[in-house]
């Protein structure tokens, strides 16, 4: 895929209030390939191509940082709470084994 | 019946199903991974040796049997205030037969509000899970349960 | 275990499966915890990336114009699909109409097999998230045709081992399990199979529609391919919606 990888950032509920914990999922479409299976046609082995890194950065504060490792599932999901402080954004970025790294932004705003 | 002799019993049948694993692990020698770590040395590298307490703190949440091995849910709370002086600082989610026993080491910050986090793994057979949470004073609390799969995650 | 081998699957065979049920039965609660992931479904990605493609379309506006309807009734005209719409004079998929509406409007159609067209279809349903499935079989000679051509495509058995979609989805064989698997009884009343396509598939890591369900039973059954889209294909999504009819739509669905 030549277009940049495909994420979504969901937080719950969808209003929400300043000083309120909401639920934030990161979710992305990658291969998540720990360099173990075989592809079934070829029967090589399928080069390791995991994410490594996933950071939670609101108004440039990193609230949430991972270190990922192989193990986790194919298009994977991170959710955690963050308390909701002022309007801004929340840019996650991520990076993989492989070098590629890449970043989505949702714009956060509070209501009363 | 045993569940083996199930399997033998539907034979080949399954080939219908179209959810074979492109390989199994059953009966292979374990290959091994990039980042190869087993359970023990995992816990001793993120403790730095410290014994972790099993702890009611923890609240880990697996499915008893795996739908999918490819697709495990696994959810962590902790019980903590999370404030400046009081927080968790960390929860690792750990396998016990995967090739790298880490899954992922999650750092939160009081910004987090709540004490959860949630993901789903990859298991390439029936095998504990542990949450392995960090508190602010240095503490090292976990929690284990044992997921039953089925059907493998390496596919 | 190997793969890739087929071996003559009989009814009777099935039924000897039965035994594996009590083994491989899922606990309330790890029912409850699958139940609870739909909350992220990896597919909501596509749901989104489709309401993008559909915005380059004039959006849920530009649809419900396409179609002749209000943007307030949108939602359940969607819950009422397949179709018939006067001016195919066809029975139609909301896949057909997505297709049309791209023609008509001087952009290149997408295949109705093709990963955006997923998308787009997931998010178009999506829009009816919360209404109940009002499919009327008997609104008009075409439809009542289609419901017929559904059942019949349903209950013919076909291919090297004599099956039919019945045969794995009968009231009588339900509940039963293949390899894990429950067998799902699509033509219960109130299934909701109909009202939970789209759907992310976990063995497919992948957004799926009905369609492309229906082509993967006939594949593994060794039932010969229809294509999607075609009047038998869409015939047999009119057969399952209508054993769906108020269940409530919630998409994308998550499935195995
Ligand atoms: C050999 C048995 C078999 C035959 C024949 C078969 N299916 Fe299936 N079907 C299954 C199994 C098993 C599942 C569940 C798979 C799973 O859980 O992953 C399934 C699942 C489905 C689903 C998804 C149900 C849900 O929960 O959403 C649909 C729709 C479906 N089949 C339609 C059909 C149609 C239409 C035909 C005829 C063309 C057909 N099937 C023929 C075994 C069969």
């Amino acid at each position: 895929m030549a277009d940049k990888r495909k994420s979504l950032i969901k937080i719950k509920p969808k209003r929400y209030k300043d000083g309120e914990i909401v639920k934030v999922s990161f979710m992305v479409m990658h291969p998540m390939a720990t360099g173990m299976t075989k592809d079934k046609k070829t029967k090589k082995i399928i080069p390791a191509k995991y994410i490594n890194s996933v950071k939670f950065i609101y108004n440039g504060k990193e609230i949430t940082n991972m270190t990922v490792w192989e193990s986790l599932s194919v298009n994977p999901v991170f959710t955690t709470y963050m308390k909701i402080n002022g309007k801004g954004k929340l840019t996650v970025k991520y990076t993989d084994n492989t070098g590629e790294s890449h970043e989505k932004t949702k714009k956060i705003k509070p209501r009363g | 019946m045993q569940r083996r002799d199930f399997f033998k019993k539907l034979g080949t049948a399954a080939a219908i199903t179209a959810v074979i694993p492109a390989m199994s692990f059953a009966g292979d020698a374990k290959p091994k991974g990039p980042n190869a770590m087993d359970f023990d040395t995992a816990v001793k590298t993120i403790t730095g040796g410290k014994t972790p307490k099993s702890s009611k703190k923890v609240k880990l949440k697996v499915p008893e049997i795996a739908e999918n091995g490819a697709v495990v849910p696994v959810t962590v709370t902790v019980d903590s205030p999370m404030t400046a002086s009081n927080y968790v600082k960390a929860i690792h989610i750990l396998d016990g037969k995967n090739s790298n026993a880490r899954c992922i080491d999650v750092f939160l910050t009081p910004a987090n509000g709540k004490a959860m986090f949630s993901t789903r793994i990859k298991l390439g057979g029936t095998q504990n899970v542990t949450a392995l949470v960090e508190l602010s004073n240095g503490e090292f609390l976990m929690a284990s349960q044992s997921v039953k799969v089925t059907i493998g995650g390496c596919g | 275990m190997k793969t890739g081998i087929k071996i003559a699957l009989s009814v009777a065979m099935l039924a000897s499966l039965s035994f594996g049920s009590d083994q491989f039965a899922m606990s309330d609660a790890d029912r409850a915890m699958y139940a609870e992931m739909s909350e992220n479904n990896p597919a909501d990605i596509m749901v989104a990336d489709g309401e993008e493609l559909l915005s380059y379309m004039g959006g849920d506006e530009g649809f419900a114009k396409y179609l002749g309807v209000s943007e307030d009734d949108l939602p359940a005209y969607i819950a009422g699909f397949p179709r018939y719409i006067k001016k195919f004079d066809m029975v139609v998929g909301l896949d057909q109409v997505i297709q049309a509406m791209m023609a008509d409007g001087g952009h290149k159609p997408l295949k109705l097999k093709s990963g955006n067209m997923f998308s787009l279809l997931a998010y178009v349903k999506s829009i009816a998230n919360g209404e109940k499935i009002n499919i009327d079989v008997n609104a008009n000679p075409q439809m009542k045709a289609a419901y017929a051509l559904g059942e019949k495509t349903f209950m013919t058995r076909r291919g090297g081992r004599g099956l039919s979609c019945n045969s794995c989805h009968s009231a009588d064989i339900v509940g039963r399990v293949l390899r894990t698997q429950p067998l799902p009884d699509l033509g219960a009343k109130g299934a909701k199979a109909a009202a939970t396509w789209p759907a992310y598939r976990m063995t497919k890591s992948s957004l799926r529609t009905m369609q492309r369900r229906f082509q993967g039973c006939m594949k593994n059954a060794l039932l010969k391919v229809i294509p999607i889209g075609s009047k038998q294909m869409v015939a047999l999504e009119v057969y399952l919606t209508q054993k769906a009819k108020g269940s409530e739509i919630n998409i994308p669905g998550l499935k195995r």
